[in-house]
């Protein structure tokens, strides 16, 4: 095929590999934006929503229904686990503390879905109107990756006008600058921090549910996308929503077009990358310096 | 002065321990050990300087992989292997502490973490001079110089760490407690005060850091002819998290708290692993616990005892969270 | 907690003599407790993945041994003794699996390892093997180097090597319509292995390699490898990546089509992953270490067993060739009529065996199983999940390297 074509599909790869990397990355920094919570358990979150995902598609037999309800029961359960373990926390104003009630909590967590579902991998399929493949100058492109590429525009603009366009979203966003002041203004800060928290953990949880069909849930997803979301949330910057857009997209992008052209480098050029970035802005790119 | 007396006690129980448990146990406890060494390492960065690194993995993966090769190629004696292999993986940690000071808070925490991750695909990119995910095994213990080999046995390795783990801490706690450990503090207090008294924080950053990395890599070093091998996994991610916890657990900015976070940790972890298969349900309770209720950590909790028992402070440990 | 060490400062020397009893007798209590037994039980070592990533091939081990054990010692055991299976979890790092080893030696008496899942783990114990005067046999540890350039001489491997696997695949796929092939592995030991068996074996037959492609260990998104290999017009596709891998390809490979233009073949076809997959891994081609379609007197007698215990469960192929492991360590010992070390070495070397894998020959050369070759191709035939078909069985004879290699010379 011609570059022309080439770098259409190429393109169109990253996109949807940038849509499943947003879901995980943009829970994890609006987290870290409201709450200063490195959350370590954020990839067994993930992974939950994929077994979550599995189990509701199983007895419903409708994928889409399991894309709505898991990352619900996720972020319910997220919201159990901060009223439970990460509110008694806050007055202290201790990072420690947190790294490790969240670290405790993935472990758990991994532990407990392998003793729910076992060990062996579970596969979710695709529905029917999205098997398939559309063809692109010629080249065959799975409708699903179209659909995920949606859904992804989607669910980055939803949040985004959210946070921007609604008063709720100007509170959330107050709050992850100064939450003294919007308390002392009379704004539930607590309601804030749990709303954030939810929604974070349920795009985690939906990110699982969507990946489930192209990896199948299995144990260990947890662990091994963890890095993959630090990684992106750095470069594009702590707290800041718009970062972990960007962040995707960047890594996406590097490691569709380095895989093709230097296949093992790939892995190296992300970090090469992360490390430039963070020399030239300690940050990450949009990120505030603290 | 009680310290001195504290010390000591603990030195002979340490000494002795070798005619307390079973021959099969000192394995582990060589192990934890070494990781106590490692996780007082980082104690001067996260404990006395406040500054989080995610990447510490990367001290002790260099120190472990240069006394791999070290031995691999060259045959060196054990004991010089240990100095060199800290000596060459602190070189490398000089550019590298030295573009991480550059920042502080979560840039500084993100910048370390993202050198550890280049030296983990850096493994396995030299896998002709790394042994890739292969690893280096079949690593000995020369002996020398002049004919010492008590350490090629595992008691006398053991010897051998619980020596260089008493000497670093006593060097650590030499420099927290010099001149220049309290600009250390007065960076964790308040560096920007800290910087308007005159200090050049940035160089004491960089230079604690290369201590940091210096110990760090001494625990490494110790582990290779302890394993017998090297492997990737000595520069996954997830021990920059584990030595996190343990320096947490243990009470940070104590120094001895870390050393028993560590031991704590790998034995809680073996002994749990030991007794049932899901060993990782309580592990990940006991710190869920640990927490809530006792967040000055191991350390602390024996300091607020013995301040609670005795009528004089305790001179020894400030607990900090 | 068990230890008392937490308190290293600060405690009298009464605490001190206490906590040092408590620790000393908790650390001693399983040895003095079994010497009461009767008939010392023959122990075995599975140092094996019970947590972590490999998680899925340690639950077959063990679920394997359990039956193993069960059904051993209804009918006598071994030499007369029970046989008692200790099972450590090493959670698949090479460091955790030496100390385990380490501490079954010197603290339980324990001289024979089987069970390993991770090669790498295999490779850090074997040069301790002479040390600890143990001995290791291999159930599923594919890299051919094992029993080559890292002999030693108390590591046997039963199992089917990957040089085995790609051979076999390769002289099935000699007579096939495809001419050129892509590879594509996983960038570590086993994958490189794996493809560069392949591409000897493939070009000895007369086809070519358009191209290889390494993804990284733990990469979970294919599109670019799929869009490479599809850009190459390669006929077909040798696919040396497993599990959480394999299942990420073939999901994604689905999903483009690729299966409808290029013939996939692979090293391993695994059960699980044909479960999970389901009608996504129907038409897959591959070696298989150990179809449970097989149809000999063993095998049907090992399946009913298997499926009697766990509920019709379908062996996969961690459980047949653990099932082979130990029935050649039991058939040694029993020659041997020992449980020592050396004297099992002795007797393995030239053992042939009638397992469920057909019949097996330890070779002396270089401790390597010598195992018939199976070429299966995924098919739905009407069952709940889709099963191996058997394609073709090739002789031992062809399929094993030349001794302490993991080439062909013929």
């Amino acid at each position: 095929m011609d570059f022309f074509s080439f770098l259409v599909i190429q393109s169109l790869n990253a996109l949807s590999q940038a849509s499943i990397l947003f879901f995980i990355a943009s829970g994890l920094t609006l987290i870290f934006g409201i709450m200063r919570i490195v959350n370590f358990a954020h990839g067994a979150l993930y992974m939950l929503g994929a077994y979550i995902g599995y189990t509701v598609a199983i007895y419903t037999g409708s994928f889409f229904l399991a894309l709505i309800i898991a990352p619900i029961l996720v972020a319910c359960f997220g919201i159990v686990f901060e009223k439970l373990l990460l509110s008694p926390l806050y007055k202290r104003q201790d990072g420690g503390a947190y790294l490790m009630v969240t670290f405790g909590l993935a472990v758990i967590l991994a532990e407990a879905i392998k003793l729910t579902w076992g060990a062996d991998p579970k596969g979710v399929q695709i529905p029917e109107m999205l098997r398939g493949i559309v063809i692109v100058f010629d080249f065959p492109f799975p409708k699903y990756r179209v659909f995920l590429i949606i859904i992804g525009v989607l669910m980055a603009l939803s949040v985004w006008l959210f946070l921007e366009k609604t008063r709720i979203g100007l509170l959330v966003r107050a709050v992850s600058q100064n939450p003294q002041m919007v308390n002392a203004l009379g704004t539930n800060v607590v309601f804030i921090r749990n709303l954030v928290f939810a929604i974070g953990c349920g795009l985690a949880g939906m990110g699982g549910v969507l990946a489930a069909p192209m990896v199948t849930a299995f144990l260990g997803m947890g662990s091994s996308v963890i890095i993959d979301a630090f990684v992106i949330v750095i470069i594009g910057g702590m707290g800041s929503f718009l970062g972990s857009i960007i962040g995707s997209l960047l890594v996406a992008f590097v490691l569709v077009f380095g895989a093709y052209y230097v296949p093992d480098l790939a892995l190296a050029i992300i970090y090469l990358l992360m490390l430039i970035i963070l020399i030239v802005r300690p940050g990450g790119l949009l990120g505030k310096e603290e | 002065m009680r310290f001195w007396l504290l010390l000591g006690t603990a030195i002979l129980f340490s000494i002795c321990i070798p005619f307390m448990v079973p021959y099969y146990a000192m394995t582990i406890v060589i192990a934890a050990l070494i990781w106590g060494l490692f996780a007082m390492s980082l104690d001067l960065l996260v404990g006395y300087t406040r500054l989080y690194s995610f990447g510490h993995v990367a001290s002790y993966g260099l120190g472990a992989y240069s006394s791999a090769l070290l031995i691999l190629h060259f045959d060196i004696p054990v004991p010089i292997t240990i100095f060199l292999a800290t000596g060459i993986a602190t070189l490398i940690a000089v550019p590298i502490t030295w573009i991480c000071t550059r920042t502080h808070g979560v840039s500084f925490a993100m910048l370390t973490l993202a050198f550890a991750q280049l030296g983990y695909a850096m493994l396995f990119r030299f896998k002709e001079f790394t042994g890739g995910s292969n690893g280096l095994p079949g690593i000995t213990r020369p002996a020398g110089p002049f004919g010492l080999d008590f350490f090629q046995s595992k008691i006398g390795y053991y010897y051998m760490v619980l020596a260089f783990l008493i000497a670093s801490f006593l060097i650590c706690r030499n420099i927290v407690n010099s001149p220049f450990g309290k600009v250390l503090s007065g960076i964790r207090e308040n560096e920007m005060k800290t910087q308007a008294l005159g200090y050049n924080v940035r160089n004491y950053k960089w230079f604690v850091a290369i201590m940091s990395y210096m110990f760090g890599s001494l625990s490494g070093a110790l582990f290779t002819p302890y394993a017998g091998f090297a492997s990737p996994e000595l520069f996954f991610w997830l021990i920059s998290g584990t030595v996190l916890i343990m320096v947490i657990v243990g009470g940070s900015g104590t120094l001895i708290g870390p050393i028993i976070g560590g031991i704590f940790f790998i034995l809680l972890e073996h002994e749990l692993s030991e007794i049932t298969q899901l060993w990782p349900l309580a592990f990940g309770t006991v710190f869920i616990m640990f927490v809530l209720f006792f967040p000055q950590g191991i350390w602390g909790i024996f300091t607020t005892i013995s301040k609670k028992s005795k009528s004089n402070p305790s001179e020894s440990g400030h607990a900090h969270s | 907690m068990n230890f008392d060490l937490s308190n290293k400062k600060g405690l009298t020397r009464r605490k001190v003599l206490v906590g040092g009893a408590a620790t000393m007798s908790v650390l001693a209590a399983p040895a003095y407790l079994r010497k009461a037994t009767a008939a010392t039980p023959i122990k075995i070592g599975i140092p094996t993945v019970i947590t972590g990533g490999y998680a899925v091939l340690g639950s077959h081990v063990m679920r394997t041994a359990k039956l193993v054990e069960k059904m051993r010692n209804a009918s006598g055991g071994v030499l007369g003794r029970p046989i008692e299976f200790i099972y450590k979890d090493t959670k698949g790092e090479p460091a955790d699996c030496v100390r385990k080893c380490q501490e079954l030696v010197e603290r339980d008496d324990c001289r024979i390892f089987t069970g390993v899942v991770v090669s790498s783990e295999a490779r850090a114990i074997m040069p301790k093997l002479e040390e600890w005067d143990a001995f290791f046999i291999s159930h599923g540890n594919g890299d051919g180097r094992l029993t080559a350039e890292f002999y030693v001489d108390n590591f046997f491997r039963a199992n089917t090597s990957a040089p085995m696997g790609a051979r076999a695949l390769a002289l099935y796929l000699k007579d096939a319509e495809q001419k050129n092939f892509y590879a594509i592995g996983s960038d570590y030991a086993w994958g490189h292995s794996s493809v560069e068996s392949f591409e000897a074996q493939i070009t000895k037959v007369g086809k070519n390699i358009s191209g290889t492609v390494f993804a990284p260990v733990g990469n979970k998104d294919y599109s670019t490898y799929i869009t490479k290999i599809l850009q190459s017009g390669a006929e077909g596709c040798y696919v040396a990546l497993q599990g959480d891998e394999g299942r990420a390809f073939y999901s994604q490979a689905q999903q483009y089509g690729l299966s409808d233009r290029v013939q996939m073949v692979t090293e391993i076809v695994s059960q699980a992953n044909i479960r999970a997959l389901g009608n996504d891994s129907v038409g897959l081609v591959g070696g298989s270490r150990y179809p449970f379609t097989y149809e000999n007197e063993a095998n049907k007698n090992f399946l009913s067993a298997f499926q009697a215990e766990y509920d019709g469960e379908i062996p996969d192929w961690t459980d047949g060739e653990m099932y082979q492991a130990l029935d050649i360590l039991f058939k040694a010992m029993e020659n041997a009529d020992s449980d020592e070390t050396k004297k099992i070495v002795a007797a393995m070397e030239g053992l042939e065996v009638d397992s469920v894998k057909g019949k097996t020959l330890m070779r002396e050369c270089d401790h390597q199983g010598e195992n018939q070759g199976f070429v299966v191709r995924v098919s739905d035939m009407g069952g709940s999940e889709p099963v191996p078909e058997i394609l073709k069985i090739y002789p031992r004879e062809m399929i094993t390297p030349d001794c302490r290699s993991t080439s062909y010379s013929s």
